[in-house]
C-alpha cells in the first residue's frame, strides 16, 4: 500500500467516523450497539429507518460496482467502513441477509430484470430478506430438504410447500429465498435429477401471501430473532428461480461463500465492543485481581487480534481454501468462550437477572454465542469439512 | 495490511523447504541427536553459505536487508524440519543487535567480523529471554575483568563467541563480546531434552577483554532488549507454526495409511476432529505470526510490537504443545516408539514452549497493560524476573 492510498484510505475513515457520528443520533441513539440476536426491546422498524438513513449516505452496498449503484470502495476501504461502523456504535445489520448474501448472488446468477427488479430496493434498505434453508428435517444434512416446489401448469407459477426453520428476521422481512426440491415434473429434463444434490431450486418468494405462515420461536435469549416459515400452496412468479432449475444447490452454496470477506471484520470490531466491556468490569469489580481470570482475558484478547490477523490473511488474493477453512471455528468457539468468561468476571453477580444497561447485555452474550457453533455449519460439521476437504481425509 | 507472500517470500520458503528436506532428514536428524551432540556443522555452514544468517542484516553490513518476515519464513522451515543448527540463537536472537551495532562506524566493524563469518555467536540470556545482571565486570588497569555463571545458554555448546550480559562498575547492565576460547572460560555442555538442540553452563573466571569488547550498555541496552524480546518471540512462534504443522503432516498421513476395521482410520470421525482441531491451530497460529511480522517490519515498535509478539507467542505455543501430542495419540501405538518420529516434534514443541518466556509469562504481561494502572515499569521487570 502506498503513501497515497493510505492517505486515501485515512480520509475514508475520517468520513465514516463523521458521518456515523452526526446520523446515529437523535432518534437513532438507542440503536447504538445493539447487535440484533439477542438484544431485548430491539426496535425493528427503527433498525429498518436506520437502514435508509445508511442508504442515503450512500453506505449500503459499498462494495457493491457503480453499475449495481455501488461505490465499488476497495476491500481495504471496505474493512475501514465496517470497523468504524461497529466502534461508532453502529447495530446490527437487519439488511445484512439481503445485501451481504442473496445480492452477490443475484449479481452473480440473476437475469438482468430480477437484478433490475430487486437490487435496488436492497441497496436502499428498503427490501429485507429472509434465508430458507434450514428445516426441521435438514440441518446439518441441508440436502435432505423436503419442501417441494412444482409448476401451476395453469399460472405457470411456483407452488411451494413445505417448512423452514430458523429463519432469521422473517418476522421482519417481504421476501425470502427458499431452497426446495423441484416435482419431478418439473425438472425431468434438468441435469442431476434423482442424485441427492440434483432437482433442486432456489426461489424468490414474497413472504406476505396467504400461503404462508411466519411464527416466531422463542430462543434460549427469550427473545425471539428466528422462526418458522410454513408454506402451504405459497406461490411465486415463474420466473423467480435464481439460476438454473435443477442446480439450485450450487446457488445455495454459492450464496454461502458469499458470508466470508469483509463484513466479518465488522462482526469482530463488535467482539471488540463486547470485549472491552468486559475488562471494564473487571476493572470495575476486582475479578482482574484473580490470576486465572486474567490469564483467560489475556488470551482472549490475543485471540481476537489472531482473529483479525486471520481474517486479512483469508481475503488476500489466492488465499488457498485449506487457510478459510479454519475461519468459522475459529471465531464461534472464540466467541463462545468469550461468553461464558462474561459470567465468570460478573461473578456471584451473574446469578441475577440483571437489568443493568451495561450488564444485561453480557448475559445476553453467554447465551446468544451458543448459537454461534451451531448455525452457518456446527462445529461437529466444520471439523469434517476441514479434515475432508482441507486435509483430504477419506469420508 | 497485506498478508499475501510476495514471489521473493515464497521462493525464500519454497527453496528452504526443499532444501531441508534434502538435508535435515529424519535419519540425518537422529544421527546428529544421538552421535553428535544436537549440532550438524555441515548443516549450519551449508545455512551461512546460503546467505540464511544475513537475511535480516542491513546491506551496509554486508546483509540482504530483507526484515523479520524472511526470518519468519525460514525459522518455520528450520521447525518443520527440527534443523539441527542454531538458527534461532545464532541468527534470530542478535541480529536486532547487529541492526543496532550496524548504526554506528565502530559497530559495523563488529558485525561484519561477527555477523558475516559462520561463526556461532549467542547471547548468554536465559531460557526464558532475561538478562542476568548477576555477573560482574571490575577495572584492573588497561582492561576489563568478568567473572559470571549464565546457565543453560541455548546453543551453548555450539558457540565460538558469546555475547554476555554482565554489570559494569558504573552499575549499568552491558552485553559484552567474549571468545568461547578465552582464558578463564569454561563451556560445560549440557545434554538436552530434545536431543536436537545444545545447551550450555558458561562461566567466566577473571576473564581479561579490551573496553571495546562492550557493544551495548545501559539505557540503550534496555530498549534494545525489550524489541529484541518481541523481534525474536515472533521468529520462535513461527518455528513452533513449523513444528506444529509438520506434526500435523505426519498425523494425517499415518492415518491415512493405517487400517483397522478394514478401512483407515482417517475416516473415523474422532481422529478427523482431533486433525481439524490441529490445522485451526496451525493457520490461526500462522496468521498470527505472519500479521506480527508484517507490522514489525512496517515498523511497530514498543507496546504495539509487545502486543503482536504476545499475539504469535500465545497462539503458537498452544498449537505446536496440541499438535505434537496429539500426533502422538494419532499414531497409535507406534506414536510410543522411538522409531517413528512424532516424539521428536513433541520434544522440541516443549522445550519452545520455555524459550523466551512461557505462554502464561506472556499473558499476564498482557494482562498488565489491559487491567491495571499504567506501571510500565513494574511489568518490564515482572518479564525480566523471568
Amino acid at each position: 500500500m502506498n503513501v497515497q492510498e493510505i492517505e486515501i484510505n485515512e480520509a475514508f475513515r475520517a468520513e465514516v467516523r463523521e458521518w456515523m457520528n452526526s446520523h446515529l443520533t437523535g432518534r437513532f441513539a438507542s440503536l447504538k450497539h445493539a447487535s440484533g440476536l439477542g438484544a431485548e426491546g430491539y426496535d425493528a422498524q427503527l433498525a429498518k429507518e436506520w437502514e435508509q438513513e445508511l442508504a442515503k449516505g450512500g453506505w449500503t452496498g459499498i462494495g457493491w460496482s457503480a453499475e449495481h449503484g455501488g461505490r465499488a470502495a476497495t476491500l481495504a476501504q471496505q474493512v475501514i467502513f465496517h470497523e468504524e461502523y461497529v466502534s461508532c456504535g453502529g447495530p446490527g445489520r437487519i439488511g445484512h441477509i439481503g445485501e451481504t448474501l442473496l445480492a452477490p448472488t443475484l449479481m452473480h446468477y440473476g437475469t438482468p430484470e430480477q437484478k433490475a427488479r430487486f437490487l435496488p430496493g436492497i441497496l436502499a434498505g428498503k427490501d429485507y430478506w429472509a434465508q430458507g434453508y434450514s428445516e426441521p428435517g435438514a440441518g446439518s444434512d441441508l440436502a435432505g430438504i423436503r419442501t417441494r416446489a412444482r409448476i401451476d401448469p395453469a399460472t405457470g407459477e411456483w407452488v411451494i410447500d413445505g417448512q423452514k426453520v430458523w429463519t432469521s428476521w422473517a418476522h421482519e422481512s417481504g421476501w425470502i429465498f427458499v431452497l426446495a426440491r423441484c416435482d419431478e415434473t418439473v425438472v425431468q429434463a434438468a441435469p442431476g435429477n434423482g442424485a441427492r444434490h440434483g432437482g433442486m431450486v432456489l426461489l424468490l418468494v414474497p413472504l406476505h401471501q396467504p400461503g404462508v405462515e411466519v411464527r416466531p420461536i422463542r430462543q434460549i435469549t427469550g427473545t425471539s430473532e428466528f422462526n418458522e416459515v410454513f408454506f402451504d400452496g405459497a406461490r411465486t412468479e415463474g420466473s423467480l428461480h435464481l439460476g438454473p432449475v435443477g442446480d439450485g444447490w450450487k446457488v445455495a452454496m454459492y450464496l454461502l461463500g458469499c458470508e466470508r470477506g469483509a463484513s466479518t471484520l465488522g462482526q469482530q470490531a463488535h467482539f471488540r465492543y463486547e470485549l472491552n466491556l468486559i475488562l471494564e468490569l473487571a476493572r470495575k469489580n476486582g475479578a482482574a485481581r484473580d490470576p486465572l481470570l486474567r490469564q483467560r482475558l489475556a488470551k482472549a484478547a490475543l485471540g481476537l487480534q489472531t482473529l483479525r490477523s486471520h481474517a486479512l490473511r483469508s481475503s488476500g488474493e489466492g488465499t488457498s481454501q485449506r487457510v478459510a477453512s479454519v475461519s468459522k471455528y475459529a471465531w464461534s468457539n472464540w466467541h463462545r468462550d468469550l461468553g461464558e468468561l462474561a459470567m465468570e468476571v460478573l461473578g456471584e453477580q451473574g446469578e441475577l437477572a440483571l437489568s443493568d444497561p451495561e450488564l444485561r447485555p453480557l448475559q445476553q452474550l453467554w447465551l446468544v454465542s451458543r448459537a454461534d457453533t451451531i448455525y452457518a455449519g456446527t462445529n461437529e460439521i466444520q471439523m469434517n469439512l476441514m479434515a475432508e476437504r482441507a486435509l483430504g481425509m477419506p469420508r | 495490511m497485506d498478508l499475501v507472500l510476495n514471489d521473493e517470500q515464497r521462493m525464500i520458503a519454497e527453496s528452504a523447504a526443499v532444501f531441508l528436506a534434502e538435508n535435515s532428514t529424519s535419519a540425518q536428524v537422529r544421527e546428529v541427536a544421538e552421535e553428535r551432540g544436537g549440532f550438524d556443522r555441515v548443516l549450519w555452514q551449508q545455512v551461512c553459505e546460503m546467505g540464511w544468517s544475513t537475511v535480516a542484516l542491513p546491506e551496509v553490513a554486508g546483509g540482504m536487508g530483507l526484515g523479520l518476515m524472511e526470518l519468519v519464513l525460514l525459522s518455520e522451515q528450520m521447525g518443520a524440519h527440527l534443523a539441527c543448527v542454531p538458527f534461532f540463537d545464532a541468527v534470530v536472537v542478535p541480529t536486532p543487535l547487529w541492526r543496532h551495532l550496524s548504526e554506528s562506524e565502530s559497530g559495523l566493524a563488529v558485525v561484519e567480523r561477527l555477523a558475516q563469518s559462520s561463526k556461532v555467536c549467542v547471547i548468554g540470556m536465559t531460557v526464558r529471554g532475561a538478562l542476568s545482571a548477576s555477573a560482574r565486570v571490575v577495572v584492573d588497569g588497561g582492561s576489563l575483568v568478568l567473572d559470571g555463571q549464565w546457565p543453560q545458554v541455548g546453543s551453548g555448546a555450539a558457540a565460538d563467541v558469546f555475547i554476555l550480559p554482565a554489570t559494569l562498575p558504573c552499575g549499568s547492565l552491558a552485553l559484552l563480546e567474549v571468545p568461547a576460547d578465552s582464558e578463564g572460560v569454561s563451556v560445560q555442555a549440557l545434554a538436552t531434552v530434545d536431543g536436537t538442540r545444545t545447551s550450555a553452563n558458561v562461566s567466566a573466571a577473571q576473564v581479561k577483554l579490551a573496553g571495546s569488547a562492550v557493544l551495548v550498555n545501559g539505557d540503550a541496552l534496555h530498549s534494545l532488549w525489550a524489541e529484541l524480546r518481541s523481534f525474536a518471540a515472533i521468529a520462535l512462534a513461527a518455528e513452533q507454526v513449523g513444528v506444529a504443522d509438520c506434526a500435523l503432516d505426519m498425523a494425517v498421513n499415518y492415518t491415512k495409511e493405517r487400517v483397522q476395521f478394514g478401512k483407515a482410520v482417517a475416516s473415523f470421525q474422532g481422529l478427523k476432529h482431533k486433525a481439524a482441531q490441529m490445522l485451526v491451530g496451525v493457520e490461526m497460529s500462522r496468521s498470527a505470526v505472519y500479521s506480527a511480522a508484517v507490522a514489525a517490519d512496517a515498523g511497530a515498535v514498543g507496546d504495539e510490537f509487545f502486543m503482536l509478539a504476545a499475539q504469535a507467542r500465545s497462539e503458537a505455543t498452544d498449537a505446536a504443545l496440541f499438535a505434537t501430542r496429539e500426533c502422538i495419540q494419532l499414531h497409535g501405538g507406534v506414536g510410543f516408539t522411538w522409531e517413528f518420529d512424532p516424539h521428536l516434534y513433541f520434544r522440541r514443541a516443549q522445550t519452545l514452549s520455555q524459550r523466551m518466556g512461557t505462554v502464561e509469562q506472556w499473558r499476564e504481561a498482557v494482562a498488565v497493560r489491559l487491567l491495571d494502572q499504567p506501571e510500565p515499569q513494574a511489568e518490564t521487570a515482572a518479564l525480566e524476573a523471568a
